[in-house]
C-alpha cells in the first residue's frame, strides 16, 4: 500500500499542526503554571477583555486581563472554589478543561480539542497537583517576530511568521503557537491564528504578534500584481521630500503635481497665519517672479505675530486653558489669562519647545501670577489635584502615550506595565494646591514627603520613576525636576517624536502616527524614517518650532496638489498628495471676518480680539466645559473637556452647512462689511468685481466658465449690490471655501 | 426616643467594659475621658462640614444634622444612624463611600480620617447625645442554654453503620480535596467526601467503617439528620449535573435522590423533620423539595449570585441561605416567606452553622468576617473582622486572602472555624478564642465537631483529615 503525494502532504501538514517545539534547553519535569498554563489561557482567549479578562470576569469567573496577575489567576483557578475549576483527583473532570473543550455549556464555546497541546499543557499541570510556581519560573523578557518586513506582489500571496520569546534565564522558546495575532488593516493583509500572513489589496500595514506582556509588529507591503510602475523622479526640496519619496517608491505610488501659486498662497497663509491672504497679499505673491518666492513667503509668515497666535491657540487648547469655573479648581479667569499670555510670549519669542515644556513641568507658586504653574490647574480641571488623572493627561499630551491603560492592567498593546504607570503617577503624588489669601489664588507646590502611589494589584508602593526608567527618582526631592530633565532631553524620542508628529499633522492634515495622542507599538508611524528625521531635526535645531515648520512648508510634499493621479487615488496616509482639510473653527471665523470686512467681538475680551486669540472664559461659570461661543461649538473648537487631541473637530457636519446657509454669521457680515458697495462705488466692471470677490473668498481668479456663468446672473443689474452679495454668499458657502486644499 | 426595633430583647445596659476596646482604638477617645457624644464631639464636625446643606435650612434630603433629635428622625430616605452599627448607618456610608461622586461632602475631599473614626465610634457606642446619656445600642447575651430539643434521643443505640455493602472506590491521581464533612449529632461518626463516594469514620478509633457510593460525582455538602439516622449528600459534576441523595446510616441504603440540576449542588440541607430538602448552586435560586414525593415546594429567587450555603435551624423554624456576593437571608421553611435579611458580609459567604439552641447562627466568608448572629432579630452580636488573616509575608502588600471557609458549632456552643490563614481556631460562646490548631501543609477547607464535643476535626485541600483534639482511645 502506498500513499499518494497528496496524502503525504496532508499528513505532513496535519502533523505539523500538532507538533510544537518545547522550550529550548530546560528540564521539562514539573509542569509550571506560569510557563505552561498561563500562555494557554492567553492564547485561547480565556483572559481576553470580552471573556474572563473583563474587569468583573464573565459568568462568575475572573482572570486578569491578558494575564498581568499570574498570582491572582492561580488563586482564582485553584483556591477560590476548591475542587471545582481544577480537580486534582480526576484531572479530566476539572471545569477549566471541560469548559475549554466545550464538553459542558460554555459561553465561549470550544476553544481547543482534547488532543491539542493546549489541553495537554493544562492537563499535565493538574495531573501534577496544580502546583504553584511563584518566583521560580524565568519570565519572558523579549519577543521577536520574523520576518520583520514582508513585501507581497498581488493578493493571496502568503508567508508564515515565527515568534520567539527570550526568557530571563537566557533560554529561548518558539511561541508561534502560543502567540495571538492581529492586523492593523485586514484589507491589506490578514494574519491567521497560526501566524500565517495573506496579502490583500495594494497598500501597507502592520501585523502584530502578542505574547505575555509583549507586542511586536512586522511591516507588510502589498504591491499590485499587474503594475508597470515607473518612478518619475520629481525634484526633492529637502530631507522631507526624500523620505516621503522613499516611501512612495516602496509602495509604487507617485506624488501628485506641484500645486499652483494660487493654491499655495492660500494654503500657506491659512496654515501659518490662520487667515487667507488679503487681495493685496495675493496679488503681490502671484506677481512675484522670483524663483524661490515660496520659500521667501514661508520665511516672511514665520515672523508674523499671527504665526505665534496660531501656536498659542493650539497649545492653549492642548493645555486646556479656560477661565472661570468652580473656585476650588483654581481656574480663575485671572489664572487663565496669566497662563495664556505666558504661552503667547513663549511662542512670540520662539522659545525652544523643550524649555517651554520644562518651565511648566517644574513650575510652582501662584496660579494668578506665575503662568506656567497653571499646568497644575488647567491640564485637569478638578476641585482636587488628582495625580492619576494628571499623570495620564500629562503623558498623553507630552509623549503621546496613553499610559492610563496600565492603571488596571499592563498595557495590552504596548510595553507599559502597571509599575510603569504607578511609578509615573508617584511623580505627581506630592503636588498640592494650597489656597492663598484670596479665594481665587492657589499656590502650587510639591510635598517631597508624599507617599508614592500603590500598584492596585498588590498594593505595593511604587516610587516615582520616569516612563520606562530603570531607577526611581531620588526620594525627598521635587521629582518634577528629574521628570523635566528626562522628558525634554534630546535623546528622549517619546518627547521629540510626539512634538514632531503634532507639528507635522498641523500642516499636513494627518499625523505620521494617528491618532496623534496614541503612540504605541501597535500603532506605528506610516513613515518611520520620516518621523525619526523630523524628530531629529527638531532636536538638532534645539527644539526650534519655526525651523521645523520651515522644513515642512518649504518641502514639495507640503506644496503638492490635492488632485490625485492614477497611482495615488486610494492613498490617504503617505502624503502623495495634499489632503483636503476643513478649516479649524477659529481659522474659519477669522477668515469669514477678514473676507467680509468688519469685526467680530467676543464677550469678556477686548475689542479687536481675533477668534484665534480666544479661549473660553466665563466668570463664575460652573456649567462644565464649553467652547465659549456658539460658532465654535458648531464648528468643533475644543471645549477643553478632555485632553484628547480629538477635542478639536474638523469633520464637516450638516449643522455647519446650515449655519453658513441660514445662520447670521455670513448673511449679516456680507451686508454689514461693506465689501460689495465699495467695489460698486469704485466703478469697477462686473468682471472686476466678480474677480475681486473670488480672490477675497477663494484666493483665486474665477475660471472662464465660472466668470461667464456669474456674468449671466448679474445680467443688466450691474450696479445692484444684492446680486453681488448673493454671489459672494454662494462663494463662501462652497466646499472650496470651507477647506484648505 | 429609642431606635431599637420593637422585637429586640433589650438589655439596656451600658457595657462600659466592652466599649473600652472601641474607645481605646481612637486617639481622640484615649486622650478624652468623656465618651464620644454628639454635643461635644460630633456636632462640631457636622457644623464644619455638613450644616451648609443639612442644617435647619436648607435640609437637603430632609436631613437635619443640627440637633440630636432630628438626626434620630432621619431623612426622606429613612433612618440615617443605627445605634451600635456603623456598617448599617447611611450617615457613615455617605462619608466613607469610595465612589467620590456619591461621597459626602460633595465635590470635596473626604473628611479627615480621625473625624470619620470619631463618628464611627459614636455610632458603635450607641449614639450618645451628651457625656451623661445612655447608649442606645442594645447589649445582648448569647449565653448558651441547652434546650430540650437540642438532641433527639434515639430509641435504641446511636445509629452507626452496620455491615455496609462493599463499594468499589474509583482510583484517582491523588485524593479529592475535602469538600464536605459532617459529624453525627448523636454518634461517634464522621462522614467525609471522596471522589464519587463518602467515607464513614468511627471517631472512637478513627477507623473507616464503611463507604457509601455517590456516583453523581463529587459530594459538596454532607449533613446528618437530627437523629443521626439519615445522611444527606449533595453534589454532582461541574456544569453537568447535580443531586441530593439521602442514605440510611445503618444500612447504607439509598433512601431517595432529589433534584435534577444542570450544575453540581453547592449548598443543601435537610430539614429537622426530614420533610424538606433545600438546595442551591450556580443557578442563584434556592429550591425547596419535599422528600416525600420529590416535588418542588417553592423557590427563593432573591439571591443575586451563586448560592453557597443553606441551613435549617435545629428547631426547624428558620432556613438560612447565603450567596457568593455576601447576601444572606432567613426564611420561613414552610413557605419561603422572608423573615430577615442579614446584611453584613461584603463578599462570598462560605459557611453557615446553627447552634443547637437555634438562637445563634454563625457565618463566615471571603471578606474575612466571622459573625455570630442573634437569629431572633438578625443582629450581628459578635463580629470578628479577619480572624483568619494570615501573617503578612515580607514584601507582600495589600489585602491578603483572609476568608473564613468553615465554621461548626459543638454541642456546648463552642465554634470551630477554619480559614485561609491555615489555622483552625476554637471560640467560646462569647467569641473568645480558646485554642488554635495550625495546619501549615495545606488549606483547611472543612471543620466538624463530634457529637460529644470531644473530637475536633478538620479536612484540607490535599484530602487529608486532621484530628485536632480527641479523647485518648
Amino acid at each position: 500500500m502506498s500513499l499518494s503525494l497528496r496524502q503525504l502532504v496532508a499528513l505532513a501538514i496535519s502533523t505539523m499542526a500538532i507538533v510544537f517545539s518545547p522550550i529550548v534547553g530546560r528540564a521539562e519535569d514539573v509542569p509550571s503554571f506560569r510557563r505552561d498554563v498561563m500562555p494557554v489561557l492567553f492564547r485561547a482567549g480565556c483572559n481576553s477583555g470580552t471573556c474572563h479578562g473583563s474587569a468583573r470576569g464573565k459568568d462568575g469567573f475572573m482572570l486578569s486581563l491578558f494575564g498581568y496577575d499570574a498570582k491572582g489567576d492561580y488563586y482564582r483557578i485553584t483556591q477560590d472554589l476548591v475542587g471545582r475549576r481544577v480537580n486534582i483527583a480526576v484531572p479530566e473532570q476539572s471545569l477549566v478543561l471541560l469548559k475549554a473543550t466545550g464538553k459542558v455549556p460554555h459561553t465561549g464555546g470550544e476553544l481547543f480539542k482534547k488532543d491539542s497541546p493546549y489541553y495537554q499543557a493544562i492537563y499535565r499541570w493538574i495531573e501534577a497537583g496544580a502546583p504553584d510556581d511563584e518566583d521560580k519560573v524565568p519570565e519572558p523578557v523579549e519577543i521577536t517576530l520574523t520576518p520583520e518586513r514582508m513585501v507581497f506582489t498581488g493578493a493571496k500571496a502568503t508567508e508564515q511568521t515565527k515568534v520567539m520569546a527570550r526568557y530571563s534565564d537566557g533560554s529561548t522558546r518558539d511561541v508561534t503557537h502560543l502567540a495571538r495575532y492581529l492586523s492593523n488593516n485586514s484589507t491589506t493583509a490578514v494574519i491567521d491564528p497560526n501566524g500565517k500572513v495573506t496579502a490583500g489589496q495594494h497598500g501597507d500595514t502592520y501585523v502584530f504578534a502578542r505574547f505575555n506582556r509583549f507586542t511586536i509588529g512586522s511591516e507588510v507591503i502589498v504591491l499590485p500584481a499587474d503594475s508597470n510602475y515607473q518612478w518619475t523622479k520629481p525634484p526633492a526640496q529637502n530631507y522631507v521630500d526624500k523620505l516621503v519619496y522613499d516611501r512612495l517608491q516602496k509602495l509604487h505610488l507617485l506624488p501628485s503635481e506641484l500645486a499652483d501659486d494660487e493654491t499655495f498662497v492660500r494654503r500657506v497663509f491659512l496654515d501659518l497665519t490662520g487667515v487667507p491672504p488679503t487681495p493685496e497679499q495675493y496679488a503681490t505673491f502671484v506677481a512675484d517672479k522670483s524663483p524661490n518666492k515660496r520659500d521667501q513667503l514661508v520665511d516672511e509668515l514665520l515672523k508674523t505675530d499671527a504665526f505665534a497666535d496660531v501656536w498659542t491657540a493650539i497649545w492653549a487648547e492642548s493645555l486646556r486653558v479656560k477661565g472661570g469655573g468652580y473656585a476650588p479648581s483654581a481656574t480663575d479667569i485671572k489664572a487663565a489669562e496669566t497662563y495664556f499670555e505666558w504661552i503667547r510670549e513663549q511662542m512670540q519669542q520662539n522659545r525652544p519647545l523643550n524649555e517651554f515644556v520644562a518651565d511648566q513641568v517644574v513650575a510652582s507658586g501662584s496660579n494668578l501670577t506665575n503662568g506656567p504653574a497653571n499646568l497644575y490647574t488647567m491640564l485637569v480641571h478638578d476641585v482636587r489635584f488628582i495625580p492619576k488623572n494628571f499623570a495620564a493627561d500629562f503623558s498623553q499630551l507630552f509623549t503621546g502615550v496613553q499610559i492610563q491603560c496600565a492603571e488596571c492592567h499592563n498595557h495590552p498593546f504596548d510595553r507599559w506595565t502597571m509599575d510603569d504607570y504607578y511609578g509615573f503617577v508617584s511623580i505627581f503624588n506630592g503636588i498640592q494646591r494650597k489656597q492663598g489669601a484670596e479665594p481665587r489664588e492657589f499656590y502650587i507646590y510639591n510635598n517631597a514627603a508624599a507617599a508614592p502611589a500603590k500598584n492596585i494589584v498588590n498594593d505595593r508602593p511604587v516610587p516615582a520613576t520616569v516612563l520606562g526608567g530603570e531607577t526611581p527618582i531620588a526620594p525627598n526631592t521635587d521629582p518634577r525636576v528629574a521628570l523635566a530633565k528626562w522628558l525634554t532631553a534630546p535623546d528622549n524620542e517619546l518627547f521629540s517624536r510626539n512634538l514632531a508628529n503634532r507639528i507635522w499633522a498641523h500642516y499636513m492634515g494627518r499625523g505620521l502616527v494617528e491618532p496623534l495622542d496614541d503612540m504605541r507599538i501597535s500603532n506605528p508611524p506610516t513613515n518611520k524614517p520620516l518621523l525619526d528625521a523630523l524628530a531629529q531635526h527638531l532636536v538638532d535645531s534645539k527644539f526650534n518650532l519655526r525651523a521645523l515648520v520651515r522644513d515642512i512648508c518649504t518641502s514639495r510634499a507640503y506644496q503638492l496638489s490635492s488632485k490625485p493621479n492614477a497611482t495615488n487615488a486610494l492613498d490617504d496616509r503617505q502624503f502623495s498628495r495634499s489632503r483636503l482639510r476643513r478649516l479649524r473653527a477659529d481659522v474659519m471665523l477669522d477668515t469669514i471676518v477678514q473676507v467680509t470686512g468688519g469685526e467680530r467681538g467676543f464677550g469678556n475680551f477686548p475689542q479687536g480680539t481675533k477668534a484665534i486669540q480666544f479661549y473660553p472664559r466665563t466668570s463664575g461659570d460652573t456649567g462644565g466645559p464649553h467652547p465659549g461661543d456658539p460658532f465654535f461649538e458648531t464648528f468643533g473648537r475644543s471645549s477643553r473637556a478632555t485632553i484628547c487631541a480629538c477635542e478639536t473637530k474638523t469633520e464637516p457636519t450638516l449643522s455647519q452647512t446650515l449655519h453658513l446657509i441660514a445662520g447670521d454669521t455670513l448673511q449679516g457680515r456680507i451686508g454689514g462689511g461693506g465689501v460689495v458697495p465699495k467695489l460698486i462705488e469704485s466703478n469697477a466692471t462686473p468682471e472686476a468685481i466678480i474677480e475681486t470677490l473670488y480672490i477675497r473668498a477663494l484666493s483665486r481668479k474665477p475660471s472662464a466658465d465660472e466668470l461667464a456663468g456669474m456674468l449671466k446672473l448679474v445680467g443688466t443689474s450691474t450696479k445692484d449690490r444684492r446680486v453681488y452679495e448673493d454671489l459672494f454668499w454662494s462663494l463662501m458657502n462652497s466646499t472650496e471655501f470651507m477647506f484648505n486644499h | 426616643m429609642i431606635i431599637d426595633r420593637p422585637d429586640n430583647r433589650i438589655f439596656r445596659v451600658v457595657l462600659r467594659t466592652a466599649l473600652m476596646v472601641l474607645a481605646m482604638s481612637t486617639a481622640a477617645s484615649a486622650a478624652d475621658p468623656q465618651p464620644v457624644n454628639y454635643d461635644e464631639h460630633i456636632k462640631p464636625i457636622f457644623r464644619q462640614y455638613c450644616f451648609k446643606c443639612h442644617g435647619e435650612d436648607p435640609q437637603k434630603a430632609d436631613i437635619n444634622l443640627t440637633s440630636f433629635t432630628t438626626i434620630l428622625k432621619g431623612g426622606s430616605a429613612g433612618k440615617i444612624a443605627v445605634a451600635g452599627r456603623a456598617s448599617a448607618s447611611l450617615l457613615f456610608e455617605a462619608i466613607t463611600n469610595e465612589d467620590e461622586n456619591a461621597r459626602m461632602p460633595p465635590k470635596s475631599p473626604p473628611l479627615p480620617a480621625e473625624k470619620i473614626e470619631l463618628i464611627r465610634v459614636w455610632i458603635q457606642e450607641g449614639l450618645l447625645e451628651s457625656s451623661g446619656s445612655k447608649s442606645l445600642a442594645s447589649v445582648r447575651d448569647l449565653g448558651f442554654k441547652p434546650s430540650a430539643t437540642a438532641t433527639i434521643k434515639a430509641d435504641g443505640p446511636p445509629p452507626m453503620p452496620e455491615k455496609l455493602p462493599t463499594v468499589q472506590v474509583p482510583v484517582t491521581k491523588r485524593p479529592l480535596p475535602i469538600l464536605a464533612m459532617a459529624a453525627s449529632p448523636v454518634a461517634p461518626l464522621l462522614a467525609v467526601s471522596g471522589q464519587e463516594h463518602i467515607k464513614l469514620i468511627d471517631l472512637t478509633n478513627q477507623q473507616q467503617v464503611g463507604v457509601l457510593p455517590f456516583l453523581e460525582g463529587e459530594p459538596h455538602v454532607l449533613r446528618f439528620s437530627r437523629d443521626g439516622r439519615v445522611l444527606m449528600a449533595a453534589g454532582g459534576r461541574p456544569v453537568q449535573s447535580g443531586k441530593v441523595v439521602l442514605y440510611d446510616v445503618r444500612s447504607g441504603q439509598r433512601l431517595t435522590a432529589i433534584g435534577d440540576e444542570i450544575d453540581e449542588v453547592l449548598a443543601a440541607d435537610l430539614s429537622p423533620d426530614q420533610k424538606l430538602i433545600a438546595l442551591g448552586g450556580s443557578g442563584k435560586v434556592v429550591k425547596v423539595y419535599s422528600t416525600e414525593d420529590g416535588s418542588l415546594k417553592y423557590k427563593i429567587a432573591k439571591h443575586t449570585d451563586w448560592i453557597t450555603v443553606v441551613a435549617f435551624s435545629p428547631d426547624g423554624k428558620q432556613l438560612a441561605t447565603a450567596d457568593r456576593a455576601g447576601g444572606m437571608h432567613l426564611w420561613e421553611p414552610k413557605n419561603g416567606a422572608i423573615l430577615l435579611t442579614l446584611a453584613e458580609h461584603k463578599s462570598a459567604i462560605r459557611t453557615l452553622d446553627w447552634r443547637s439552641d437555634s438562637r445563634t447562627l454563625a457565618s463566615g466568608g471571603e471578606d474575612g468576617l466571622l459573625i455570630w448572629w442573634d437569629a431572633s432579630d438578625g443582629w450581628p452580636a459578635i463580629s470578628k473582622n479577619g480572624p483568619h488573616t494570615p501573617a503578612r509575608p515580607q514584601g507582600v502588600y495589600g489585602k491578603l486572602p483572609s476568608g473564613v471557609l468553615s465554621a461548626s458549632f459543638g454541642p456546648t456552643g463552642q465554634l470551630l472555624s477554619a480559614g485561609r490563614d491555615r489555622i483552625v481556631r476554637l471560640w467560646d460562646t462569647n467569641g473568645n478564642q480558646i485554642s488554635t490548631f495550625p495546619i501549615p501543609e495545606s488549606l483547611p477547607t472543612q471543620t466538624a465537631v463530634s457529637y460529644d464535643g470531644a473530637t475536633l476535626i478538620a479536612g484540607d485541600a490535599a484530602g487529608k483529615i486532621h484530628f485536632l483534639r480527641s479523647p485518648k482511645p
